[in-house]
């Protein structure tokens, strides 16, 4: 009787791993047909951008050769008597960053927490700061930088305030989303116990926020170095003023010790930066 | 023993998704018992327990808690009667970042003002209470270790001891073993009840471990999809009961 039994049962289970198979099969096939629409759309875009860019092989070739004549001819070698009128400025460019940083980082604290859903009062309020954050970051530090200097004036106050507005964009958005990322978990337990509002910020939300709010502050002074060299070329103060000013006169192998220190500022906050994450981290 | 510490009536919760998580629960909790709630995974367990603290908002009924109405409190009031119900979670939920004797000391911000419990400026006294009650749950050596480094039943433990600093009169667990090992999860279960026990807290326990919650409670209450489906002491939840509550359709 048992043995009856497999016989039927054998064909029937053999049928139903063979239109397993077949199922896997087409849904392979599904996969593959997306792929490749993927990648039509990618290559599409690509050739896209190429011809929208007239982009060649032979203009990079001429383009190369141009700006190694350019630099050997004109930039090098550097002026490095040019190195005492560059001290000053570089410095200013140090102090705005770092006080840019620090104005974001205020500023940012604020609309990342009513920005974050776990964090905020209200959803309005959240979608409100979210907007603001996001009108902020959609004006790059350059343009903040020439509406600031006709507001007030050439200098570093209006570059310093340029880096300040453009960071809440960048560091409202990293952390609210941060915040949104912590376990919520951890912050009922803390609010379960009774814990206010603030109570539970501090205790519950605080520490898991730590390591982020660290990290992209520091991130934020890296970049801040590279964005306020540019923003001396429209007046706003620091290094790039002085680049500007050489480049203007064509004193090219100046303007070369100009390059090479901002250079070397960005080297030396980038490793200074990493030095204090490792050590508060 | 007939004194009621918290009362439930015709408690419904409906999430915004429309799923019915409780089903006019009316429950009557006397001082001083342990009461365990079995059920299946979704049955509305956690969301009794998360109601009776507010960490969720039940859609209907009323809850009393030592003469209080809960569903109504807010603000200043809602905090008081939050820093009277303890509350031990499955994942333990402790600050991982913060040392263990500070996940103890949560259990007294709401005895704190805002800005000096936020800041985390715990008194000495409080402190000094907080490395005693770690001492009475056998982790005296770990107190000044990074809550992330302790074992989980250590850190199970710990929310326990964080639970007892609040002084409560009724402590919640919230499936306080469901993520520990056999052992682990002995050790922890008779830790909550002899402290339940010394301090007079009543207390309730979500298990699905049926057996664990026949040999620690006092009285058994059954909840399937969000129904209240058996009430009773361990002896009265018969085998069938079991099997009902777990595997019928």
């Amino acid at each position: 009787m048992s043995s009856l039994a497999k016989q039927i049962d054998t064909p029937v289970e053999e049928n139903k791993v063979l239109d397993m198979y077949k199922d896997l099969q087409r849904r392979k096939k599904v996969i593959l047909k997306n792929r490749l629409v993927l990648w039509a759309i990618i290559a599409a875009l690509v050739t896209w951008a190429w011809t929208g860019t007239n982009f060649s092989i032979a203009i990079i070739y001429t383009g190369t050769a141009n700006m190694a004549a350019f630099i050997f001819t004109d930039l090098l070698p550097p002026d490095f008597s040019a190195f005492g009128r560059y001290l000053q400025p570089a410095l200013q460019t140090v102090y705005m960053s770092l006080v840019g940083m620090v104005i974001s980082v205020i500023f940012s604290i604020f609309f990342g927490f009513m920005a974050a859903k776990n964090t905020s009062f209200h959803p309005v309020i959240a979608f409100t700061s979210r907007a603001i954050i996001a009108f902020l970051r959609a004006i790059p530090a350059l343009i903040w930088g020439i509406t600031l200097v006709v507001a007030f004036g050439l200098g570093p106050l209006a570059g310093t305030l340029a880096l300040g507005l453009s960071g809440i964009g960048i560091l409202g958005k990293a952390f609210a989303d941060v915040l949104e990322e912590i376990d919520q978990g951890q912050v009922d337990a803390v609010k379960a116990t009774g814990a206010s509002w603030f109570q539970t910020m501090g205790q519950g939300v605080w520490p898991q926020f730590k390591t982020g709010f660290v990290a992209w502050s520091l991130y934020k002074m890296d970049l801040n170095i590279r964005e306020a060299a540019v923003l001396g070329l429209i007046g706003a103060g620091g290094i790039g003023y002085t680049l500007q000013g050489n480049i203007n006169l064509f004193q090219y192998q100046q303007a070369s010790v100009g390059i090479l220190m901002i250079f070397a500022l960005i080297l030396i906050v980038e490793y200074t930066t990493a030095k204090i994450r490792e050590r508060l981290l | 023993m007939s004194e009621v510490v918290l009362e439930t009536k015709d408690l419904s919760m409906e999430f915004p998704d429309g799923t019915q998580a409780l089903k006019n629960v009316t429950l009557t909790i006397k001082k001083g018992e342990l009461v365990s709630i079995i059920g299946p995974s979704g049955a509305g367990k956690s969301t009794f327990m998360r109601s009776l603290n507010m960490l969720n908002k039940p859609t209907e009924g009323q809850i009393v808690f030592e003469g209080e109405n809960v569903l109504k409190a807010r603000g200043k009031q809602l905090r008081q009667i939050r820093r009277r119900i303890g509350m031990v979670f499955q994942h333990f939920n402790l600050i991982k970042r913060s040392p263990t004797y500070q996940n103890v000391l949560h259990g007294r911000l709401g005895y704190l003002p805002s800005l000096k419990g936020g800041l985390g400026r715990f008194s000495e006294e409080d402190t000094r209470q907080a490395l005693e009650i770690l001492r009475r749950v056998g982790l005296e050596d770990q107190a000044f270790k990074r809550a992330d480094e302790l074992s989980g039943g250590q850190q199970q433990r710990v929310g326990i001891a964080q639970a007892i600093a609040q002084t409560p009169s009724l402590l919640l667990a919230d499936e306080p073993i469901a993520s520990l090992d056999p052992s682990s999860s002995e050790n922890v279960m008779t830790y909550l009840k002899n402290v339940c026990q010394e301090d007079g807290l009543t207390s309730i326990v979500n298990l699905h471990q049926v057996d664990f919650a026949k040999k620690f409670a006092h009285r058994i209450i059954g909840i399937k999809a969000g129904e209240v489906v058996f009430d009773g002491s361990p002896k009265e939840l018969t085998e069938g009961i079991t099997n009902y509550l777990y595997y019928s359709k």
